[in-house]
């Protein structure tokens, strides 16, 4: 140390890293910060002014008995009180909770296999890909005329095959009991596309040493799925799993397009019911105040998701 | 390094310009210019669309200013106008459904006209079918003008009954409901063809329910007719049509708009009979086969069936120099001239007697809605609603479909749904009594 001290003193300028270098360093960060903020900027502005700005709007108008026109008045936490007894929040939020917890691991299975089978080095893997991802990329609207027109009971292509085997189809979107395994049904051939293509992602990033060491150790095609596919493939499925989710609690426009909600109450969303609150039954805090709880739901739900990846999701191989 | 510093300054110029770009175009959504005159309106088709372009250049070239309309889908225009209203980008003139104006009225979302009509002696309300004033008012108030109005009618396929041997009905009397149900009964044969077709909602059942003498609304009261033995009478009707008789189509899917199902059903010519207005002329003008429009049939209390129309008027936010040229703006929209071209478009029938002369045929009965209009022919009755019919309708259409569906009784459909409508009933009174 007593030799180094005069020698810093004076030799500091040559001294490299810690010397002369770290103020250039300091300004090429400086500057790369500028320019990524610059570049994050319309994306941030987006998020605050389109999702962080709303949400914090919705919780006030929340407080509020507001029917639009009129001003509006404070009332506490009385919207909130109201959803006990509120029948029908409570059969849409089943409805949604029922759409969900069905569609999602469908969604994933489907999404899986075949990412599984598009993963086998098949020829012509572009063109099935492509087409398998078509129903994802077109417009949930036009696709649930489509389905609307498939599931017409009395000669529908779905019921008319249905009889080609002599099964006697039921009347899908007009039945309490089809009208929701119906949108399930059109919802998992709308959405695979998107996980199957993480999950082929996923499934070409896992190195081809590891199934050649499970095939060397003796394992079958089965076990080495469980032990190297699926772990090494779990970011991915935790990905799916988040996105799909918060997505299916959303769901909208399907159900609006193909079934208006009914019959009755049985296809009424949380987000279609929200909407008819605030825009039809002009009732906008009390439609901010479901949309608050639909909100908490999905941050809830979301969070338990990421204490529970700690245990199951694998990034190190 | 000048290499990579001119990268550098070339993304962040990029950046830089991709957000003056932002901020000028955020600088230019700042609407038309002062004294423009804006109207909203709902347009659904090309062909709606030319009609009111020929609108905008009638009022430029009556008016000398420029005319400036917003057009938005007919399913989305009442949200698309909430949000106008509110943050105050609506038009100085607006188109109202008939059946919204008590909504926004009692809302204090329009305001009333009668100080603006008192003061103009060029004005003549008189020239309005009676049914387009009742339709246009609220709590006693004249809150919009109309520029359509009409009956509904029933539509007749002549190909299908001269097939089947059957006599067209007669073009001013109307039928009575057991001599209609017989009808649509006989020609529902051979299989894939039907006696008669109409929506599964309240917006058709309420024709017959006025026929039968009954009605949804009862003034301010607090309560439903819904369940009265008239108004039951004819929803038993209507479903036994449906359930029993299997005299119409069957009921694919609950989520089509209600006058487009009943239309499809009909313009497939396998369908003797369809309840619409004649709003829907110029759609089965493209039919492949020929019909015509005769009343209502008549039921207990006459055929009455339900009478619409559409208004324009001027929200409440419109005030001083806006509001006189908001008003000229309205009375050159809803002016002879105007629905001239409405009705010589085949669009609906106006809601001016000086006017009537431009809905033409075909069809070649087409002049009966007029005739009911005026008391001369059977007869009609103003669409009546509550100041929260947007609910009503809801709540109807969610639980009625199931008894056309033969899933619940009649009986149990209404008693379901009666607790609820007359909470809304008594929500409808409240705002009534606000409002006076």
């Amino acid at each position: 140390m007593a030799v180094e001290t005069p020698t810093a003193a004076t030799e500091a300028p040559r001294r490299g890293p810690r010397g002369p270098l770290r103020r250039p360093r300091l300004r090429r960060h400086g500057s790369e910060t500028v320019a990524a903020w610059l570049f994050l900027l319309p994306s941030l502005v987006g998020f605050l002014v389109f999702t962080a700005g709303p949400v914090v709007a919705a919780g006030v108008i929340s407080l509020l008995d507001w029917n639009l026109f009129s001003p509006p008045h404070f009332i506490g936490l009385d919207n909130f009180a109201r959803l006990g007894p509120d029948t029908t929040f409570w059969s849409a939020l089943g409805n949604t909770a029922y759409f969900t917890f069905v569609s999602v691991p469908l969604t994933l299975l489907v999404s899986l296999g075949l990412a599984v089978l598009l993963n086998q080095g098949l020829r012509r893997m572009a063109v099935f890909r492509s087409l398998l991802l078509l129903p994802y990329a077109t417009i949930t609207v036009a696709v649930a005329f489509v389905w609307v027109w498939l599931y017409i009971p009395h000669d529908g292509l779905i019921n008319a095959v249905l009889g080609a085997f002599g099964i006697d189809g039921p009347a899908w979107l007009i039945s309490d009991d089809w009208a929701m395994p119906a949108l399930i049904l059109m919802s998992v051939w709308k959405s695979f596309g998107f996980g199957m293509v993480i999950f082929l992602a996923g499934l070409q990033a896992i190195p081809q040493q590891l199934y050649e060491a499970a095939r060397v150790d003796g394992a079958s095609p089965w076990r080495t799925f469980r032990a190297v596919t699926l772990p090494l493939l779990s970011p991915s499925v935790f990905f799916t799993v988040i996105t799909s989710i918060i997505g299916s609690f959303q769901v909208f426009d399907q159900a609006l397009v193909m079934t208006d909600g009914g019959p009755g109450t049985s296809t009424t969303t949380l987000v279609m019911y929200i909407y008819r609150t605030g825009f039809q039954n002009y009732e906008q805090g009390y439609a901010a105040a479901q949309s608050m709880v639909l909100f908490a739901f999905i941050v809830v739900i979301t969070a338990a998701q990421f204490l529970l990846q700690r245990r199951l999701v694998h990034y190190d191989l | 390094m000048s290499s990579s510093f001119s990268r550098r300054a070339l993304l962040k110029g990029a950046a830089l310009g991709g957000l003056a770009t932002t901020g000028a175009l955020s600088g230019c959504a700042s609407g038309p210019p002062p004294g423009t005159a804006t109207w909203s309106m709902w347009s659904s088709s090309p062909e709606e669309n030319r009609v009111w372009a020929d609108f905008g250049r009638y009022v430029e070239r009556r008016m000398h200013i420029r005319s400036a309309s917003t057009l938005t889908p007919s399913d989305s225009y009442p949200t698309k106008l909430d949000l106008q209203l509110v943050s105050g980008t609506a038009g100085m003139v607006t188109a109202l459904n008939g059946w919204l104006i008590p909504t926004y009225a009692s809302r204090g979302a329009h305001r009333p006209l009668d100080d603006l009509i008192a003061a103009d002696p060029d004005f003549d309300l008189d020239d309005f079918y009676p049914a387009i004033r009742s339709i246009s008012s609220f709590a006693g108030h004249t809150y919009a003008i109309g520029f359509d109005v009409a009956p509904t009618v029933l539509y007749y396929n002549r190909t299908l009954l001269e097939r089947n041997g059957v006599d067209p009905p007669s073009p001013t009397e109307p039928m009575s409901w057991d001599t209609f149900r017989d009808l649509a009964v006989e020609l529902s044969e051979p299989k894939d063809q039907y006696g008669f077709t109409c929506a599964p909602s309240i917006d058709d059942l309420v024709s017959w329910i006025y026929c039968a003498g009954g009605d949804v609304v009862d003034g301010d009261r607090g309560t439903s007719p819904l369940d009265a033995p008239e108004a039951l009478e004819a929803i038993h009707y209507v479903v036994d049509l449906f359930v029993k008789d299997r005299a119409t189509p069957p009921i694919d899917n609950l989520a089509q708009s209600a006058s487009g199902a009943a239309l499809a059903n009909f313009l497939q010519g396998n369908v003797a009979f369809m309840q619409n207005g004649p709003w829907q002329v110029l759609n089965v003008r493209e039919a492949p086969f020929t019909w015509d429009v005769v009343p209502f049939p008549a039921g207990p209390a006459g055929s009455t069936p339900r009478v619409s129309g559409s208004s324009f008027a001027i929200p409440s936010g419109v005030r001083g120099d806006d509001l006189e040229l908001a008003w000229r703006l309205l009375k050159t929209l809803t002016s002879t001239g105007a629905l001239d071209i409405y009705a010589r478009a085949g669009r609906n029938n106006p809601a001016r007697l000086s006017a009537a002369s431009a809905f033409e045929p075909p069809p070649a009965n087409l002049g009966i809605v007029q005739r009911i209009l005026k008391g001369e022919v059977a007869g009609g009755h103003p669409f009546n609603v509550t100041t929260n019919w947007n609910r009503v309708r809801l709540l109807l259409g969610q639980d009625l479909p199931r008894a056309f569906l033969g899933q619940v009784s009649v009986r149990d459909a209404i008693d379901g749904v009666m607790p609820r409508l007359n909470a809304l009933m008594r929500q409808h009174r409240d705002a009534v009594r606000q409002a006076a």
